[in-house]
């Protein structure tokens, strides 16, 4: 069975910094850590090439610094990797970023499962499994909790939803994204480490992938963003000073006032 | 005491009576001083009133040192800033208060934060250069337990896995400030007061000249907290370094921090077959010098990890370890560049194959997160085992665990580990074994069932300390003796050697009234 994992290059601090002109967010390479959701998207697809045998393939869009993280995936048990890289990808919203994987999804061929992240920490949207399904005419299911049954035809999922969950079979090939409580990605070993340094890396461009230059990059994105700012911490920490009694009193108040009024503005 | 600082020992203090090693003692009054004169007012007042005297750092000694024995306790937990910062010949040195606390010191070091406002001109100066340097910074002395303060650090010379490349707290300290219980001070630098074979001689703040006749033994070649550390020509400062708090209250530190290596990554190797370990060991301490830290957790050690995984959500992140793994070695790859820590990695993964065991049974963390994994790893082995201890002491108060922490020379390394193993069987206790057996210095935990068993372990543990003293190792290796371990310093030295030690104190503190209990009983009214 061939499997591709979707990985996205994502900022690994939580303040993520923004270019004031563009609105953009500054990507620093050696800053960039694995999308954390994308390890357990990662780890499924092994646990599944561990029972069924055959090949996972990790791909990412993202700029050339991308194969470091790639080269991760790979220490961590996934064979290979293909880099969808071009300037002409650049400013991508998620419409065109779905596109652009498809294309990747579409050159690798015979793809039987794709597994993708729940959503990425920088982007937030959630929606690239959705849409990647779309665009290429294939069912989907989001926030898989638990692979229950697969094989080279079908998938059973666990689905997680806001009254509890669902069950549901699909056929195969399908996207499915992943959430944390879906596994325990294993760390890296020697040999994987070793592996990764030579192994098959791909980079595929806009012209390689047979890209519609309409479809990609800004020009591809119908998204408009007008502004982006980081949110304001309203809440702030206050040290309650004199002896226990007195702090008690304090904590009291403080209790009554969230029990009675809601909230209270420290 | 009427002093404003003075406070009446009440239940609001009663934590200020124990320390990790969960002895329990007793005190008339208790102080925080904010700075150093504060400490001599007070020390003069208990001089002058024959007060005994306990200080205290963060209290998680485990040989109860900072546990006081009445009198008056002195906590340094509120003299926590980083004071200055020299640069000289391209190396940066801090001088701390003694209350600070390590994991504060690591954070403003790392990330090069350092507060700044009580700075001189001088220097801000230096830290002007230390924040437009490329290279990155640390302080090496990494004992597990990050909430320690320096001050108690140094008294102890503690030590943590990567003093296996590093060194213990004491390669790192090159100036310190004492105040003595007569409220006299002594302010030295490393190279300044060296001894004449074993007479030092030296002057303090009030021009006194005290001339000490040192104590004559040799002390063990291994790892050692035990006792004073005394040698031919040594260094004053290396005196008080490790001297449990029984010659003076260190109220200045001056640190020396390191370049940090471009390249730290972990990896946890495991064994199918606990006997293959040692070799392993000899192996990379044999081809490898990129090594900081090499770590051992015994099968019994795991298989308490495994329990704890399945039965306590704090522990459920933890990656879990395959049922046949016997015993796990953490390595720790400190490298230049990545193109050396990729070799350090082949060579870990070709000596693991060339002893038969696959290369797979590895670990790597080279991301934060993964070392992150390693860590908690780790720290969750002692972790468990005081849970695991706390919930037996609920049906027998009288239970704790009894943990060793002496070290050998490497040649006695097998034999020490094979007599540990064996007499454990012979008397079917529950035990754990870990530490830092690349320094030869394992920690052996009894997890008694009974007070029948912790009256066995403590035997044993005796037993021990004898086998260990008589082969040339040390009964304390980094935790220091404290009031628990001195009958094993006993036996480490001898009685003969031990009244030395006591002689010296007495050129400090002639009425006796500091940190009495610590390293050795004193016998009120004892003639040397
Ligand atoms: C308003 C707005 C402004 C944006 N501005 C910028 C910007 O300035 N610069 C910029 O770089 N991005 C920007 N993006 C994000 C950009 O659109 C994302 O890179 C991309 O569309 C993925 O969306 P997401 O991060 O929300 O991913 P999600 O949909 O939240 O991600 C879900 C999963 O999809 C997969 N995935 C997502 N992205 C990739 C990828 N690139 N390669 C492989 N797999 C992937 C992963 O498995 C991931 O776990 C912006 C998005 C929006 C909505
Ligand atoms: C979970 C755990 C793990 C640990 N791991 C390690 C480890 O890996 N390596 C290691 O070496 N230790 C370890 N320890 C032991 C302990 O953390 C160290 O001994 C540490 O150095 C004690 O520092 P403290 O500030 O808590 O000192 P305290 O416990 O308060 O005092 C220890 C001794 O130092 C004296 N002292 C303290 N401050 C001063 C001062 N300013 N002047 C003079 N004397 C002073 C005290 O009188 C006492 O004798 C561990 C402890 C715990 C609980």
């Amino acid at each position: 069975m061939k499997i591709v994992v979707c990985v996205k290059q994502v900022p690994s601090s939580n303040e993520v910094k923004l270019d004031p002109k563009t609105n953009t967010i500054i990507r620093e390479a050696d800053k960039s850590v694995i999308n954390p959701y994308d390890k357990f998207a990662i780890e499924e697809a092994l646990k599944i090439k561990d029972n069924l045998k055959g090949e996972v393939i990790a791909l990412s869009m993202g700029i050339p610094a991308t194969e470091k993280i790639l080269r991760d995936a790979m220490s961590r048990g996934c064979d290979r990797s293909v880099l969808l890289s071009d300037k002409k990808f650049a400013g991508a919203d998620t419409l065109a970023t779905a596109y652009t994987l498809s294309l990747g999804i579409k050159k690798i061929k015979n793809v039987s499962l794709i597994i993708c992240g729940k959503m990425a920490i920088d982007g937030d949207t959630a929606q690239i499994g959705p849409e990647l399904a779309e665009t290429l005419k294939i069912p989907h299911i989001t926030d898989v909790s638990e692979i229950i049954k697969i094989s080279e035809n079908e998938i059973t999922c666990r689905k997680i939803n806001d009254n509890g969950y669902s069950i549901i079979k699909m056929v195969l090939p399908a996207v499915i994204t992943v959430v944390k409580d879906i596994n325990l990605p294993r760390l890296p070993t020697i040999p994987g480490v070793l592996k990764s340094i030579h192994a098959s890396f791909e980079i595929i461009n806009a012209h390689n992938a047979t890209a519609n230059i309409n479809r990609i990059g800004s020009t591809g994105s119908p998204t408009q963003v007008i502004d982006t700012f980081i949110p304001e911490r309203k809440n702030v920490a206050i040290e309650i000073e004199g002896d226990i009694d007195k702090k008690i009193d304090f904590i009291g108040d403080i209790i009554k006032e969230i029990m009675y009024n809601g909230r209270i503005d420290n | 005491m009427q002093n404003r600082l003075i406070n009446k020992m009440n239940e609001n203090f009663a934590e200020y009576l124990r320390d990790e090693s969960r002895v329990c003692g007793n005190a008339d009054s208790i102080s925080f001083p904010k700075d150093e004169e504060s400490i001599i007012n007070i020390v003069k007042d208990a001089y002058n009133k024959n007060i005994l005297l306990t200080i205290q750092g963060a209290r998680t000694g485990l040989a109860a040192g900072a546990v006081p024995n009445g009198g008056h306790i002195i906590n340094l937990s509120k003299m926590d800033k980083i004071i200055s910062m020299k640069n000289v010949d391209e190396e940066y040195y801090l001088t701390v208060q003694p209350g600070l606390i390590l994991s504060n010191l690591i954070e403003e070091v790392e990330n090069k934060k350092i507060c700044i406002e009580n700075f001189s001109k001088e220097s801000k100066k230096a830290y002007v250069k230390f924040l437009a340097d490329k290279n990155k910074y640390f302080f090496a002395p990494d004992p597990t337990e990050k909430t320690a303060t320096l001050g108690g650090m140094v008294a102890c010379n503690a030590s943590g896995a990567k003093s296996y490349l590093y060194g213990s707290t004491r390669n790192h300290v090159t100036g310190l400030k004492i105040v003595f219980i007569d409220g006299d001070k002594l302010s030295i630098q490393r190279g300044v007061y060296k001894a004449r074979g074993r007479r030092l001689s030296f002057f303090t703040s009030e021009n006194k000249k005290i001339e000490l006749k040192l104590p004559k033994y040799e002390m063990p070649t291994t790892k050692n907290a035990s006792g004073y550390f005394i040698e031919d020509n040594m260094d004053l400062i290396d005196l008080f370094i490790g001297s449990d708090g029984t010659l003076g209250i260190i109220t200045e530190i001056e640190i020396k921090l390191k370049k940090r290596p471009n390249i730290i990554w972990g990896v946890n190797c495991f064994f199918e077959k606990e006997d293959i370990v040692i070799e392993f060991v000899q192996e990379v301490k044999k081809q490898m010098n990129c090594i900081a830290a090499i770590e051992f957790f015994d099968k019994n050690a795991l298989e308490i990890l495994r329990k704890q995984r399945e039965n306590s959500s704090g522990f459920s992140k933890l990656p879990s370890v395959r049922k046949e793994m016997e015993a796990s070695i953490y390595l720790e790859i400190h490298a230049d560049d990545e193109e050396k820590a990729i070799e350090a990695l082949k060579n870990i993964g070709e000596i693991m194959k060339e002893l038969g065991n696959s290369d797979e049974n590895t670990w790597v963390g080279r991301t934060d997160e993964d070392k992150n994994k390693l860590l908690l790893f780790r720290h969750a082995v002692p972790e468990s085992v005081n849970m695991l201890i706390d919930s037996r002491r609920k049906d027998n108060s009288k239970i704790t665990k009894l943990g060793t922490d002496m070290a050998v020379k490497s040649k006695d390394f097998r034999y020490i580990f094979n007599l540990y193993k064996k007499d454990l069987m012979k008397y079917n206790l529950e035990y754990a074994i870990w530490g830092h057996i690349g320094d030869n210095h394992l920690h052996v935990n009894i997890l008694p069932r009974d007070i029948n068993d912790f009256e066995i372990g403590k035997i044993l543990y005796k037993n021990w300390a004898d086998k260990v003293s008589e082969i040339g190792g040390a009964v304390s290796a980094e935790h220091g003796i404290g009031k628990i371990k001195t009958e094993f310093l006993k036996i480490m030295y001898g009685e003969e050697h031990i009244n030395e030690m006591v002689k010296l104190k007495k050129y400090f503190d002639s009425k006796e009234l500091l940190s009495i209990g610590n390293m050795f009983k004193i016998e009120k009214g004892s003639k040397y």
